[in-house]
């Protein structure tokens, strides 16, 4: 190969300041998350008004939608973030007709029980009372024979391992698992459907079509943006053992109504909650010393019911042999929640306690439990139509006989003895009240709505306003909000979206229309944070080193792909309404770019990613010109091209959706997404491309 | 900043553009399309039973009548003639969870190395913390920004440059890899692309483009990083792959895992350092004994490992697998059969180099007296010794200080399986 001389001075240049661009690249390289500062403002101390809109709109809410922008300008940004912190005053009706039709959503734990039964575990209870149907009793007997060489001494049916915790993965499928059966599946299945019952896994997937409807849909975007922070903070796994009947009344009772109120309050709330009891082991924990207390004075209506339930229990009919050892043998103290409590819900890991600190906290939740845990024979009950016990399976009840009431010692507080229930809301007065928790919960919220690393002198303040408002959610947001720090240009797209905030604002900014369902869940879990899917209750994490990964990135690419291309099931976006009219002139091209920029970004971004976009625009062009079409169909209606290449079952476009999420239950769930999406639209790939950007990445 | 040269078929240099402005996409594509990269080397396939797994019902310490006085329910019972659900006898004193029966010919053909009684010196236990410091290597010390395969990485020149030096089979980075040297988190290979059909390849084009053009952004690193690396997995082909020597892998994300870490290593690429986890050992209530909750778990753990060795086949010259935990568990069963958080616990090493059938370290012993905070087994082996051994004899680095900080690290502590 010969290179002229020229041509070898020109590459030599080149190297060079190549070489000097590596070494830049380098420093930049050691920081490697970095928020970026658009061009236009690199210089500027302050945001402009735009910019600040954008984002109070991307972190008190999920993005914006078309006209957020303005209509937030129109009523001033102060008033906005007002509005916001007082949900209570927002009116909502279109978010709560979207998720009308989520029966779960209304349903009490026990009447989820009754409705959504464990297969295997309903079939054990019909079973003992002698009413099963002969069909379904054949295809059990098969299926417990099959499971007992696939897996012997497999747990009681109906109960996941009972701590899947502390690793990441979505729970599997056991060798015992009731649908690997295909006779036995069918025979539930038209059971069934005579009586009513639908399938456990349905539970989880409308609950988690609930949080993306409210979080698409909701004026309120503030209450669930804090719905989702404190579901992260008070982590609950779906895949353990009850918890997924548990959560329902989880979201809806212990944390939405305390998302923005006193923090005491929430703690409390998730101390109770069966969710959390059942997670953390709480539900469980009792005194090995029972004899301590004077337990028939101390029963309660609820106890005396669990003692009927026990009996039963204990009943060789309703329980094979090789089932839990009797409950006598099964006494004694977990430290599983009083850890946790303090190490990840209040304190924080050096916040001050101590292995005996543990000790004595698990001490005073002991009797900290559930009324029938695991539903008790609810589902049975309903379908004999005995309603006398069934009321209130897998509600919070506190068994005086399990509490260890002697004196404990809690941070160098004495608990004096006696105290019974009081015990455990005492240790949790401490911890709310305890410096370190302020100091703990101010780090995690200045993280979440600020920046991955606030300052330790934010951080403070931050924290003095918790304390001096008793731990009032609300009044430490609002600090957090006027602050410098959170309106400063450092703080702009400082924080890389986690997945379920990336799916909700690309929703959001284009406008388009959800049903929620498992289309949705299945990217938000394949770019790792599946909801209610997190083992260990750190809950998933809030800083960039976490999401940003060549795997997550490629998935996020895709996902915005595959929603541009209308490949995402129960999904529909129209672009028209994101671009306006096409055209494949020269003339239009800049419009449609820009367009699509202001309505995806705001128009905020760097000119590196808009002559980029524009290119891949111009490529577009100079391949579709010479084709069949005149310039200005399939342009025009990106839509309805992408439709023809849709799966003939696919939904149409538009408010139709394809049925409410989840309607075959797990099997859909099992199913990959379908991301094969031929993006052969200009549009479309630039639109897709967008939601692909760095800059969308961010919030 | 010595990221990635890259070599024209030609033979001629043209330049890097790992981090390159100003080369047009063509080229760049042209290059990338002969990246040259990888080749034959030492791996490390580093795996984490995230939960902490009950070291004591994974490597039974038979010998000890301690064990079953405190554990009247979930003990592994001795070995004894055809009692298929005894401990499996390796050395007259420490036995095998009869899950893992797998392991017999690896033990048998001296493949198979376990360090008992090894852990973290740092009494936490939180399996966070734990965690967190077991993927550090600092023990105790939270502000350490990276981990230590990654510090590995950094110490460590590697003049093919290659794309997979390091891949974790997880969904996100865990804190072990996370720091300044590349590496690579991806769950499934085959999803490593752009999907967008008839068009991906131009659809890519766009995202290379404009990834490679905005500088200004700290995301745009990783974005070119991604690319590169989808490229060169095309010509690896993972949707093709076929265990070989009968090799049955089990099927759920751990055996999927190791078999795409198989597939990596026997496509050349350059592996260097592979990591997955396997969670569901935290087993507080109804751990069972030799069936039951974890049993059924070590069989998925201990089949996976043993699929994973008999598909390399002579290529476990070259790879050494390790496995760890955060914490060991109490000695003293619960009130739930269970068992609570612990300290010590137990580790083992497989490849063809590993001076196998043997369990290393001192054995401290489970009399109540000899009890770590009276309750768990007392540690004789820091886990950095085990990492320090490994990264030091099998991949070559010498660089111990700087790998484990704040760690008198030193040969003399190596335990010697290698």
């Amino acid at each position: 190969m010969r290179i002229s001389k020229k041509a070898f001075s020109f590459q030599l240049q080149w190297m060079r300041s190549l070489v000097a661009l590596l070494l830049v690249a380098g420093l930049i390289g050691g920081a490697l998350i970095r928020p970026a500062v658009s061009l236009a403002d690199a210089k500027s101390k302050k945001l402009t008004e735009e910019q600040r809109i954008i984002h109070v709109l991307n972190r008190l809410g999920f993005g914006a939608r078309p006209g957020d922008v303005e209509r937030v300008r129109a009523m001033g940004v102060d008033n906005y973030i007002n509005q916001q912190l007082n949900p209570e005053k927002i009116s909502d009706t279109v978010a709560e007709n979207k998720i009308r039709d989520l029966s779960v959503l209304s349903m009490s734990t026990a009447e989820l029980y009754e409705k959504f039964p464990q297969p295997g575990q309903l079939l054990k209870q019909l079973q003992a009372r002698g009413v099963i149907p002969d069909d379904l009793a054949e295809a059990r007997e098969n299926r417990v024979k099959g499971a007992k060489n696939a897996a012997p001494d497999q747990m009681p049916a109906g109960q996941m391992p009972n701590d899947q915790a502390k690793g990441n993965q979505p729970p599997q499928p056991s060798a015992g698992d009731p649908l690997n059966n295909e006779k036995y599946r069918a025979a539930i299945q038209e059971y069934y459907r005579q009586n009513g019952l639908q399938q456990p896994a349905r539970i989880i997937t409308e609950l988690q079509a609930s949080r993306i409807l409210r979080a698409v849909y909701s004026e309120r975007q503030l209450q669930e943006v804090m719905v989702d922070f404190w579901t992260n903070h008070f982590n609950v796994f779906a895949g353990k053992g009850a918890d997924r009947w548990l959560l329902p009344s989880y979201d809806r009772d212990t944390i939405r109504p305390n998302a923005l109120g006193k923090f005491s309050t929430l703690l409390e709330a998730t101390a109770k909650s069966p969710a959390m009891l059942f997670y953390l082991d709480n539900f469980q924990s009792v005194t090995p010393n029972p004899q301590r207390n004077n337990g028939p004075r101390r029963l309660g209506p609820l106890a005396e019911l669990t003692n009927q339930q026990r009996r039963r229990d204990q009943n060789p009919m309703a329980q094979p042999a090789n089932r839990q050892p009797p409950a006598q043998q099964r006494r004694g103290i977990n430290e599983n929640y009083a850890r946790e409590l303090m190490e990840l819900h209040t304190l924080g890991v050096d916040g001050g306690y101590t292995q005996k600190d543990v000790q004595e906290v698990a001490r005073c939740f002991t009797g900290w439990t559930i009324f029938q845990p695991r539903g008790g024979a609810a589902a049975a009950n309903y379908i004999m139509g005995n309603d006398a016990e069934r009321r209130n399976a897998g509600t919070f009840f506190f068994n005086a006989r399990a509490h260890d009431d002697g004196e404990k010692i809690v941070l160098g507080q004495k608990i004096p003895a006696g105290g019974g229930i009081n015990d455990g809301l005492k240790v949790l007065d401490i911890l709310a009240h305890h410096p370190s928790t302020a100091n703990f919960v101010a780090t995690k919220l200045a993280r979440h709505f600020v920046s991955d690393n606030p300052s330790p002198a934010f951080i403070d303040r931050i924290a003095a306003t918790f304390t001096k408002s008793d731990g009032d959610i609300r009044e430490t947001l609002r600090a957090i909000f006027m602050s410098p720090e959170f309106n400063s240009p450092e703080a702009y797209r400082s924080k890389i979206k986690r997945p379920f905030e990336l799916v909700v604002s690309a929703i959001r900014t284009l406008g388009a229309e959800t049903n929620g369902g498992p289309g949705t869940h299945q990217w938000i879990a394949r770019m790792g944070e599946p909801l209610y899917g997190f083992q260990t209750p750190n809950g998933y994490s809030d800083s960039a080193e976490s999401w940003v990964n060549t795997g997550g990135l490629l998935e996020r690419m895709n996902f915005g792909l595959a929603l541009a291309s209308n490949r995402v099931q129960g999904t529909r976006v129209n672009l028209s309404s994101v671009t306006g009219t096409v055209s494949r002139t020269e003339v239009d091209k800049a419009k449609v770019m820009d367009d699509s920029l202001r309505t995806i970004l705001g128009g905020d971004v760097s000119n590196a990613t808009r002559e980029a976009l524009l290119k891949q625009l111009d490529q577009e062009m100079v391949v579709s010109l010479p084709g069949p079409r005149t310039p200005m169909d399939g342009a025009r209606t990106p839509v309805d091209g992408d439709r023809a290449m849709a799966a003939p079952t696919g939904p149409p476009p538009g408010n139709q959706m394809d049925g409410p999420p989840g309607a075959d239950g797990p099997r859909r769930q099992q199913q990959r997404p379908r991301t094969e999406a031929n993006i052969n639209d200009p549009v479309t790939k630039v639109v897709g491309l967008i939601l692909g950007t760095p800059e969308f990445q961010r919030q | 900043m010595n990221r990635r040269f890259f070599i024209q078929s030609s033979g001629v240099a043209l330049a890097s553009f790992g981090v390159s402005l100003s080369a047009p996409s063509f080229i760049q594509r042209a290059v990338l399309g002969n990246t040259v990269t990888g080749g034959r080397r030492k791996t490390l396939v580093a795996i984490f039973q995230r939960g902490a797994v009950d070291g004591l019902n994974m490597v039974v310490p038979f010998g000890e009548s301690s064990y079953y006085d405190l554990r009247p329910n979930i003990a592994v019972p001795k070995p004894a003639g055809t009692n298929a659900d005894a401990a499996i006898n390796l050395d007259g004193f420490f036995g095998l969870h009869p899950s893992f029966s797998a392991f017999k010919p690896l033990w048998d053909s001296k493949r198979l190395a376990i360090v008992h009684a090894v852990g973290s010196p740092d009494n936490t236990r939180s399996h966070f913390d734990a965690q967190d410091y077991m993927e550090s290597a600092t023990p105790g010390l939270k502000s350490t920004s990276d981990g230590w395969l990654n510090r590995y990485l950094q110490t460590k020149a590697d003049p093919e440059k290659s794309l997979f030096r390091a891949v974790s089979f997880t969904q996100t980075m865990p804190r072990v890899l996370q720091g300044k040297s590349p590496a690579i988190a991806v769950a499934n290979l085959a999803d490593f692309t752009i999907r967008a059909g008839s068009s991906s390849a131009k659809v890519q084009g766009g995202f290379e483009e404009i990834y490679a053009q905005n500088t200004g952004d700290s995301l745009a690193g990783m974005g070119r990083e991604t690319f590169e690396a989808v490229n060169y997995l095309k010509k690896v082909n993972p949707a093709q792959y076929k265990p070989e020597n009968g090799a049955q892998y089990p099927r759920n994300q751990f055996g999927n895992s190791l078999m795409q870490i198989a597939q990596l290593i026997k496509a050349g690429v350059g592996l260097e350092v592979a990591f997955t986890d396997i969670g569901g050992w935290d087993t507080h209530v109804n751990e069972g004994n030799s069936r039951g909750q974890l049993g059924n778990l070590l069989l998925t753990f201990s089949n996976g490992i043993a699929a994973f060795y008999q598909d390399l086949g002579a290529h476990m010259d070259d790879v050494v697998l390790l496995t760890m935990s955060e914490f060991g568990r109490t000695v003293r069963e619960n009130g739930n059969r269970g068992t609570d958080h612990g300290h010590a616990n137990a580790m083992f090493v497989v490849g063809n180099s590993v001076k196998g059938g043997k369990v290393y370290g001192q054995w401290p012993g489970l009399k109540s007296d000899q009890l770590y905070e009276g309750r768990d087994l007392a540690l004789t082996t820091d886990f950095r010794d085990v990492f320090g051994e490994i990264a030091n004899r099998h991949l070559g680095n010498n660089n111990l200080q700087t790998m484990f900080p704040g760690y008198a690290l030193s040969q003399s502590k190596f335990k010697n399986f290698l």
